[in-house]
């Protein structure tokens, strides 16, 4: 098999899939999670030929799709060692996800519709890491966008499912619209979609590189990775079954945004970079506030991804995408770990999210509290693991770049402990607080099995010598980068001590403030007005509400108005009437009596008369 | 004595007058299509006496052509006035409306 032939076999499996599910088995849910699970175990097998048949070659393949005049739309992949890394985690990542919904979804109703959602979800994912120009990428961001909105609406006789997911496809729509006007601006100035076309104009001439079509593209990452001000979205998100949140939302879409930016590195100016940095910065530490305020496991995690995700922008803003294509690895294996451990815990305390309401779950379910609490050290960055080195990278190049980001980060680090320490101590620790967390008990295998395999990725995903030769060239690159600029090892350490503290201390003073196993929240009782503060989250969602409900709102009401009355009132029925009051005017006349037909042939006869003789 | 042209205008101005009364004021068809026929012979009195008055054929002309006419015309229009009656039992135009629908 060639590499082109196994990376086709990679994006149509799951295609076939969902494809079967849909119209054979919607009412089999066995059949349709077998079906689904063996599409996501051929993804990572041929993933695996792909890598192994491209070696350290570029795969670049594209055939004509559609023809528009002299203009032509092409399809294609443009395999090299980003799209190869991307593609190993999404593929591995992706399978265990299908593996944990297995014994996840064993009782839901819906259960084909599920895993035939996962499998066009892998479908659109694999089509964005693979795209070689920017109009298949939309597609596929779009479907991607679709497949959110279907898994999302899974429990679709909630009523919060429902709002959560049409909020996430409306608040993508409006990232999407900067990116569709991005697309044709940038076919218009490069004369070519295709990212090694630009690529190659951009290098023969950096004069190339436009602000705008960066910022336009940009718009695009912002609504899919859920960076400022569209952030507001993924946290509903939530609303979706804990696999869907798991892969979707914290492992492989919502870094999508992250995976295009670092495709499309060379067209960023210096200024957008800095503005990306920004917007990262104030997210990573905005989502790190946020966390406090939830009790709802789920939502802690989301505030937690979008808090990394800040990070991963951050990263791409000071000039490193190769940092961030690593923590954006790191990243997944860790933080699709503490969902799927979350959602052990869920299924574990029947369906129980508040944390409040859980505690002694570390000795109910041990393999889930003990894979929990690695995922957790992996994400606070304790030495080791691997969210360590991805973020400590990250520091670095901040205290190298910009030491406003590098404070900032920190700070971020150590509320990122705080939160995640708040969460493991309330809900693990102590004794049960709820009838649900009191009978709670260990998950069955096909979702422990998984948890061990993240766990396992989540403390050695990071040592990145020991990763395959192919995979994460980039990532060495920007390394290699980082460690011969000047200042290295002193701001290696600076980092090191830094965020070592940040974790310690955040984690031991969540565990003193909280206190193991608390009942209630000690921050609503003795700071209300800051826990209120917080739980309002900037009130983003309400100065939405009140932008849709009363200044669109009301536009639309008056364009309306003008389209009822002036259109539609006016002009069709208006002109309609006039010609029908015509005709029934000159109808009157026509009244069948003979006589009255004389007295107006002598009428008209005078009328004539009159004319002639220039009276009238 | 001569009868002058005026006294020939006023008589063919009055049987055109009565003619055309007829038209307006008559219900029966039968006696309307007459009185039309009285209106045409009024316009043939009047040609008549302009001709000879003028000492020319021209009017005598027109009026040969419309006796001829008017005869085939008047064949025709009793023809419609039976054919009418056979259908609807009735020429009075006042029963005769159903164009107004």
């Amino acid at each position: 098999m060639t590499a082109t032939q196994s990376l086709l076999a990679v994006l149509l499996t799951p295609l076939l899939s969902a494809v079967l599910i849909a119209f054979f088995f919607r009412r089999m849910g066995k059949v349709a999670s077998a079906i689904s699970v063996l599409a996501a175990a051929c993804i990572f097998v041929f993933s695996l030929f792909a890598i192994r048949e491209a070696g350290n070659e570029t795969v670049a393949f594209s055939w004509n799709w559609l023809h528009f005049g002299d203009y032509s739309v092409s399809i294609g992949f443009l395999f090299d060692g980003v799209a190869a890394t991307m593609l190993t985690m999404v593929g591995l990542v992706g399978f265990l996800i299908h593996v944990f919904s297995l014994g996840y979804m064993a009782n839901d109703q819906g259960r084909a519709r599920f895993f035939g959602g996962l499998s066009i979800f892998m479908f659109s994912m694999l089509g964005i890491v693979l795209a070689d120009n920017l109009i298949m990428i939309f597609i596929f961001w779009e479907l991607v966008g679709f497949s959110s909105y279907m898994l999302i609406g899974h429990y679709l006789d909630t009523d919060e499912a429902a709002a959560a997911s049409k909020k996430a496809f409306i608040v993508n729509r409006v990232g999407d619209l900067g990116f569709l006007i991005g697309i044709v601006y940038a076919y218009w100035h490069f004369g070519t979609t295709n990212l090694s076309e630009m690529h190659g104009i951009v290098a023969a001439n950096s004069q190339w590189v436009s602000g705008s079509i960066a910022t336009l593209l940009m718009c695009g990452f912002i609504g899919k990775s859920a960076q400022f001000p569209l952030h507001v979205w993924l946290p509903d998100a939530m609303a979706g079954p804990t696999p869907v949140s798991a892969l979707i939302h914290a492992a492989t879409m919502v870094a999508a945004g992250v995976y295009f930016l670092i495709r499309i590195d060379f067209l960023f100016p210096v200024e957008v970079l800095q503005l990306i940095a920004w917007l990262g910065t104030s997210v990573a530490v905005y989502a790190g506030f946020c966390a406090y305020g939830q009790n709802d496991i789920k939502k802690i995690l989301a505030y937690s991804t979008l808090s990394q995700l800040g990070y991963m922008s951050a990263a791409f803003g000071l000039g490193y995408p190769g940092i961030a294509l690593f923590h954006l690895i790191t990243h997944a294996f860790f933080k699709a770990l503490l969902f799927l451990t979350a959602g052990s815990v869920i299924h574990g305390c029947h369906h129980e999210q508040d944390i409040f309401k859980m505690g002694g779950l570390l000795k109910k379910m041990p393999i889930t509290a003990i894979t929990f609490l690695i995922g957790t050290l992996a994400l606070c960055g304790v030495y080791g693991f691997a969210g360590f080195y991805s973020k400590d990278a990250i520091l670095i190049a901040a205290g190298l770049g910009n030491t406003p980001v590098f404070v900032l980060l920190t700070l971020g680090a150590f509320l990122t402990a705080g939160y995640m320490g708040r969460l493991f101590w309330v809900a693990f620790l102590g004794q049960p607080k709820s009838d649900a967390a009191s009978h709670a008990h260990e998950s069955p295998l096909n979702i422990l099995v998984p948890l061990i395999v993240l766990a396992v990725l989540s403390l050695g995903g990071g040592w990145i010598g020991f990763w395959p030769e192919q995979l994460g060239a980039i990532i060495k690159d920007n390394l290699d980068h980082l460690h011969h600029m000047e200042g290295y090892a002193g701001m290696h350490k600076t980092v090191l001590a830094a965020g070592s503290t940040a974790w310690i201390v955040g984690l031991m003073l969540s565990l003193f403030f909280y206190g193991a196993g608390a009942k209630e929240d000690r921050l609503e009782q003795k700071a209300a007005p800051i826990y209120g503060f917080l739980k309002a989250r900037l009130w983003f969602d309400e100065i939405y509400g009140y932008y849709v409900a009363k200044i669109q709102q009301r536009l639309a009401i008056f364009l309306s108005f003008i389209d009822i009355f002036v259109i539609k009132g006016i002009f069709v029925r208006g002109s309609a009437g006039l010609v029908g009051l015509v005709g029934i005017c000159s109808r009157s006349l026509h009244d069948g009596n003979i006589h009255s037909y004389v007295y107006w042939f002598l009428a008209g006869l005078l009328a004539l008369w009159a004319a002639a003789s220039g009276i009238l | 004595m001569t009868v002058g042209l005026n006294a020939f205008i006023l008589v063919a101005a009055l049987l055109f007058a009565i003619g055309l009364f007829g038209v307006i004021l008559r219900k029966n068809t039968l006696v309307i299509y007459m009185s039309l026929e009285l209106m045409l012979n009024a316009v043939n009195l009047a040609l008549v006496a302009f001709s000879r008055y003028n000492g020319t054929m021209d009017g005598n002309l027109f009026v040969f052509f419309i006796i001829t006419v008017a005869a085939a015309e008047v064949a025709l229009g009793l023809a419609i006035i039976v054919a009418l009656f056979r259908l609807r039992q009735t020429v009075m135009v006042d029963q005769l409306t159903s164009l107004s629908r």
